[in-house]
Formats: structure tokens, C-alpha cells, sequence
């Protein structure tokens, strides 16, 4: 299984103030808290983690069919700043970030290997859905692969397995 | 406090963040903050901080994780509001 998420960093800007009190408490363990406070660009190590809990929620949601908001839970493990794991319960998954001075983008996968399979598409063409969660048909195959589409601000990006 | 009234003060923490206008405007209980009103998620903790400011109550971990749509955030509204 397969997840997005993006972070349109000057969205981010006028949506959210991180620094709001109580804010990060909600959203981060004190560990990924301290990872924040003691960071050179503090703004972006935000986005970074949150992007990867995003990426990371969805395949849990879509694997457990459990909906709610528990970013705390969903723990990262940061490796550095474009790699790393996240783990709930007794999941682990692996995150692949990419920066630029835009945005903050992560991908998620529940086995590492899928890295190597990730494929970008370019529109939503093709793509169907069942119970909200997105899909494609590979016609010469006609085997159903997994689709994760994030879209935040100006920035769209979606993704599928190639089989 | 009513339930009416507790779901209209609902109703005025939630509107900066929504994203569809319509479903602000028919909102039930059954309305979702993600999948109808489109809250950005990160925008939900905003939601979550401003009801514990609003009615001064505090909502932890646990409480917050159900709280993806009307009834269960009023749920946890009366549930804190009873406890005091």
C-alpha cells in the first residue's frame, strides 16, 4: 500500500500558526517536538513530520478501515531529512521526503521495495474510486493498483504501484 | 448549555477553517469536518484548540481522536462540560 501528502509551504503560511500554543503538543511527541524546537529551520521540520504522519495515515486507514485523528500516535522515527520510518501500533512504515523551497512532499509505503515501484501520473484520468479510496485499472494486465493523489495549495501530485 | 446551542458556538469555531460553504450551511450532526465541511486536517487541531479555549475545557489525546465530525465533537463537549 501506498501514501501521499503535500505541504504548499506559503499555504501552510496563511492556513496554520504552528507556533500557536498548544499547537504542536496535539500533533507531536516530545521527541518530534524537540526535533522541531532544535532544528535550523523549525517551520519546515513541522511540514516535514506532518507530511510523513499524512502519507503515512492514509495507508493505515486504508489497511485497518479505522478513521479518526490521532496524529501523536503516529510516531516518526527521522532518520534525516528525507528518510525515515513512522509506526502505530505495531505497523511500521517507510517515508521518503523531498524539499524545496515550495513545498514539502512525502511518500509512504508499507514495504520498502514499493520505493523502486512508485510511479508518478500526471492527471486523474483513469483513476476510479471505491468507498473514496482511488484506484487505476491497468488495462494490458487488468490488475487493480493502488492510487494516493494529496493536492494542497498549487501543488498536486499523484502516485500509483506499477505492478 | 442545549444541544442547539451547543452545536451553533460549534458552528462559529469551525467556520474560518471550512471549505465548503454548503455543508457549513446545511450542517447536522452528522456532517463531517474533513470529508464535508473540507477542514485541512492540520487545521483540525486549530478546531480542537479552539473549543478547549471557547469552553474552556481540556480535551486530550484519547477524546481527540473520535472527533472527526459534529456529533462526536459534541459528544466530547458534554462530556467535559458534565465532568466540571
Amino acid at each position: 500500500m501506498i501514501g501521499n501528502d503535500i505541504v504548499d509551504l506559503d499555504l501552510a503560511r496563511l492556513e496554520s500558526n504552528w507556533k500557536r500554543k498548544g499547537f504542536l503538543g496535539k500533533i507531536f511527541s516530545l521527541q518530534e517536538q524537540c526535533l522541531i524546537l532544535d532544528s535550523s529551520n523549525p517551520e519546515r521540520m513541522v511540514w516535514n513530520l506532518w507530511s510523513r504522519k499524512e502519507a503515512v495515515y492514509k495507508i493505515y486507514n486504508r489497511e485497518t478501515g479505522i478513521r479518526g485523528y490521532f496524529p501523536e500516535r503516529l510516531q516518526c522515527n527521522y532518520e534525516d531529512e528525507t528518510s525515515g520510518t513512522v509506526s502505530i501500533d505495531d505497523f511500521i512504515f517507510y517515508t521518503q521526503t523531498y524539499i524545496t523551497d515550495f513545498y514539502v512532499y512525502s511518500i509512504a509505503v508499507s514495504e520498502i521495495d514499493f520505493f523502486n515501484k512508485i510511479q508518478s501520473l500526471e492527471s486523474l484520468d483513469n483513476i476510479k474510486k471505491n468507498d473514496g479510496v482511488p484506484y487505476i485499472l491497468d488495462v494490458s494486465s487488468n490488475a487493480i493498483a493502488p492510487v494516493s493523489i494529496t493536492h494542497h495549495g498549487r501543488f498536486q501530485k499523484i502516485i500509483t504501484l506499477r505492478q | 448549555m442545549s444541544r442547539e446551542a451547543t452545536i451553533e458556538q460549534l458552528k462559529s469555531i469551525v467556520k474560518p477553517y471550512i471549505q465548503n460553504q454548503e455543508a457549513f450551511d446545511s450542517l447536522t450532526e452528522e456532517t463531517d469536518f474533513v470529508n464535508d465541511l473540507r477542514i485541512n486536517s492540520a487545521n483540525l487541531v486549530d478546531v480542537i484548540l479552539d473549543i478547549e479555549e471557547k469552553f474552556d475545557i481540556i480535551i486530550d489525546n484519547e477524546s481527540m481522536e473520535k472527533m472527526v465530525n459534529v456529533k462526536a465533537a459534541i459528544g466530547v463537549i458534554e462530556a467535559e462540560l458534565l465532568k466540571e
